[in-house]
């Protein structure tokens, strides 16, 4: 009995189905305990292609600021000497200085005038869609027509605007003065850059229930009020994520700067996208592939620095 | 089996499309591979590939690769005109050929690292005149005594103007210093622009103002000659630094950037050939290659040349060449003979004295006859006597931004900054490099 029911229980499995179930079994074991494969098979080509085209020219990069290779011909390791005289050299110190101040002031530029182009665009107001559009246009247009275009401006329409208005300090170019052209590359770039930033600003206002403003209302909040009690700690995550996408891409700054001013007037803006590129036409190969090591270095500590305030702030990229 | 193998259960299938795409993916790369492989000697026929730089003469060339490959069926040319391949070709080891290029410091940087061929014993090498053959080996002759290229065509540049003008105000062609300047104030009394500034693209700036008044006044190849032997041991009160030497040529520079029209600093080289073309100044400080841009925009300007003076010894007056090209064979050609054959019809009278007729430059060979295009004839006797010397600019390394240096100089005035920043520079440069 004992033996006929056993052999009742196991003899479908042992007779015909046995190599089809047992797999079977162990899929299901798998799908529950373990990731799918085919997540892996998603996973490994783009890995491979990353690895391929980015992490190994950029590890060949790091290999390279330790020699005086040339780009070509011969070629010796010279250790650190590079990164040394890097520090030595005021032209660099001041392609960073540059990028810096650049790069915080467009931020914040950026991110108050796409806040306000957002609450204009959220609020209920003719011809809304249309409106959007227009604004929208500049993320459409490649950045380097853009600046070429901003730079006949400011050259000859500016110029003779002025003079005949009469105000004498934009009467030259802005982009000929040494103390004021990097205000141009951040006008044009904060124009060009505004509507990304908005967009997202958009999404995050629309994410915003009504029923907290009918509430304040209630309460009698004015609407300054509530948009700093409500708006803006209910999307701040939005705000933390503009900052640091916007902050991120302006430190890499170069086709505006080439479009508008090419790193003139002097050397006035130069940002360190642009010297990193000069080593690969000007012989300088190793030495600018140091820089390009050492701004990695520094770009990688302010990203784990704002991945830290991200956590902290529960907001995830 | 294998098809029992893929129609079977699933992980063996899973890995035999694996193994299949791997195998499509290395049949794919084959191809690619068999690319970089150079063109060689196929059935008898020699293929030789020929770089040069110049869009605009793309034609001219043409015609000299059929008419040489009609006398020499055995040897098929093929031109490039992307000088963007040059130094890629070099790290592949799959350069050119026969290679022409503008001659200053990049490319005799290419020189000290032995990219070239020697051509000393090339018999075309004795047509050439040595004084411009000369313009090549002050920049360093590899292993001391090759001849890595050899000039085809000269570019000489001085000041550009408008003989319409020149002739309605009466002014004469300035041989001296004070002349010009007395040229410029009458330009100025009369309303019109004496110079045209283009000083919104830089490299005009240290094309013209710079180079000119530097070459005009002191001896550029010995200056570099002896800052390169300095190396990296320079300072700027050492007596070979810029400081030192280029002091007295600064206030020439700033006096003839004063004689541009107003709002200089917001026009560029296109503004300028415009304005010039239209006769809204009556000097302006390009070389040759500006010519065709001016005759474009006004078929009718009457244009001349004339070497810009900086003392006032006409003795003393002399023009700025640049080797605008020069013939060179790569050193690790596999077809030696062949490109030596090409570069030996290049230099051919019939060829290399018609390119430069027609391209407002002058020939290297030493009997070439004398140059009779208005436009330039003025500069002639200056390159005949050998009064001329390589701009200043093109000296330095291109990773110092000279141009920006210049800018900086003419809108801020501070000379004494300027120099030590070039000082810097070069001692920079040179530290990084001597190791």
């Amino acid at each position: 009995m004992t033996t006929t029911s056993r052999v009742a229980q196991t003899a479908p499995p042992a007779g015909r189905n046995t190599p089809t179930s047992a797999p079977a079994k162990t899929e299901t074991f798998r799908s529950k305990n373990r990731i799918d494969p085919a997540y892996y098979w998603m996973m490994v080509p783009v890995l491979a292609l990353f690895a391929f085209f980015i992490t190994l020219p950029a590890l060949v990069g790091v290999f390279f600021s330790l020699t005086n290779y040339a780009g070509y011909g011969d070629w010796k390791f010279i250790g650190l000497s590079n990164y040394v005289n890097i520090f030595k050299d005021p032209a660099v110190l001041q392609s960073y200085i540059f990028t810096f101040v650049f790069a915080l002031t467009t931020t914040v530029v950026v991110n108050i005038v796409a806040l306000a182009i957002a609450l204009g665009l959220n609020a209920k107001i003719k011809w809304r869609t249309g409106i959007r559009t227009v604004f929208f246009i500049p993320m459409v247009l490649s950045a380097l027509i853009v600046s070429f275009v901003f730079n006949y401006l400011f050259s000859n329409t500016l110029p003779v605007l002025a003079e005949r208005f009469g105000v004498t300090p934009l009467a030259t170019s802005i982009l000929a003065n040494e103390n004021l052209a990097w205000l141009a590359i951040v006008l044009v770039t904060v124009w060009q850059a505004a509507p990304g930033a908005t967009i997202i600003y958009l999404a995050g206002l629309q994410s915003v229930p009504s029923e907290v403003y009918e509430a304040a209302d209630l309460d009698g909040a004015g609407s300054f009020r509530q948009f700093l009690s409500l708006t803006l700690p209910l999307i701040l995550g939005y705000l933390v994520i503009n900052v640091i996408l916007g902050f991120k891409g302006f430190l890499g700054a170069y086709e505006i700067i080439v479009g508008l001013t090419g790193g003139g007037p002097g050397m006035a803006t130069q940002s360190v996208a642009m010297r990193i590129f000069s080593g690969f036409t000007g012989g300088d190969y190793s030495y600018q592939m140091a820089n390009a090591v050492i701004y990695f270095l520094i770009t990688l500590l302010i990203s784990v620095i704002q991945l830290r305030l991200i956590q902290r702030r529960g907001v995830s990229l | 089996m294998s098809a029992a193998a893929l129609s079977g259960n699933a992980p063996i299938g899973r890995r035999a499309l694996l193994k299949f795409a791997g195998l499509a993916g290395a049949a794919a790369m084959l191809p690619l591979s068999g690319c970089g492989a150079t063109p060689g000697t196929q059935n008898g026929l020699t293929t030789l590939r020929f770089m040069q730089n110049k869009p605009e003469v793309v034609a001219y060339f043409n015609q000299v690769i059929k008419d040489f490959e009609a006398l020499n069926p055995d040897i098929r040319v093929i031109q490039d005109f992307n000088e963007g391949n040059f130094v890629p070709g070099l790290v592949r080891n799959d350069p050119p050929d026969v290679v022409t290029r503008g001659f200053a410091q990049a490319t005799a940087d290419f020189v000290k690292k032995g990219i070239f061929a020697d051509l000393s014993d090339m018999q075309v090498a004795a047509t050439i005149d040595p004084k411009m053959q000369e313009l090549i080996s002050s920049w360093g002759q590899y292993n001391g005594n090759e001849v890595s290229a050899l000039p085809f065509s000269l570019a000489a540049a001085g000041v550009i103007y408008n003989r319409d003008i020149f002739e309605a105000k009466g002014v004469a062609v300035p041989t001296t210093w004070d002349e010009f300047v007395a040229a410029c104030e009458t330009f100025k009394a009369a309303g019109i622009a004496p110079i045209y500034g283009t000083y919104k693209d830089p490299w005009t700036l240290s094309q013209g103002m710079f180079d000119y008044v530097a070459g005009g006044s002191l001896d550029v190849a010995e200056f570099f000659s002896r800052l390169t032997a300095r190396g990296a041991d320079i300072s700027a009160d050492a007596p070979e630094s810029f400081a030192n030497n280029f002091g007295p040529a600064l206030p020439k520079m700033l006096q003839l950037a004063s004689f541009a029209q107003n709002g200089a600093a917001s026009k560029n080289y296109a503004d300028g050939n415009a304005a010039f073309a239209k006769g809204q100044a009556a000097m302006y400080l390009q070389g040759p290659w500006a010519l065709s841009q001016l005759v474009a925009a006004n078929k009718g300007i009457r244009l001349g040349s004339f070497p810009l003076p900086v003392t006032n010894n006409p003795e003393d007056t002399k023009a700025r060449v640049n080797v605008d090209m020069a013939l060179a064979i790569t050193r690790n050609t596999p077809n030696m003979a062949a490109a030596q054959r090409f570069v030996n019809y290049l230099l051919e009278p019939s060829v290399v004295n018609t390119y430069n007729e027609k391209n407002a430059a002058f020939s290297p060979l030493k009997d070439a006859p004398a140059v009779d295009n208005p436009q330039i004839s003025g500069l002639g006797a200056s390159v005949k006597e050998a009064r001329y010397y390589q701009g200043a600019g093109t000296y330095l390394p291109p990773s110092v931004p000279l141009n920006n240096y210049v800018q900086s100089f003419v809108y801020g005035k501070n000379g004494e900054q300027f120099l030590a920043a070039l000082d810097d520079e070069w001692r920079r440069v040179a530290e990084r490099t001597a190791v």
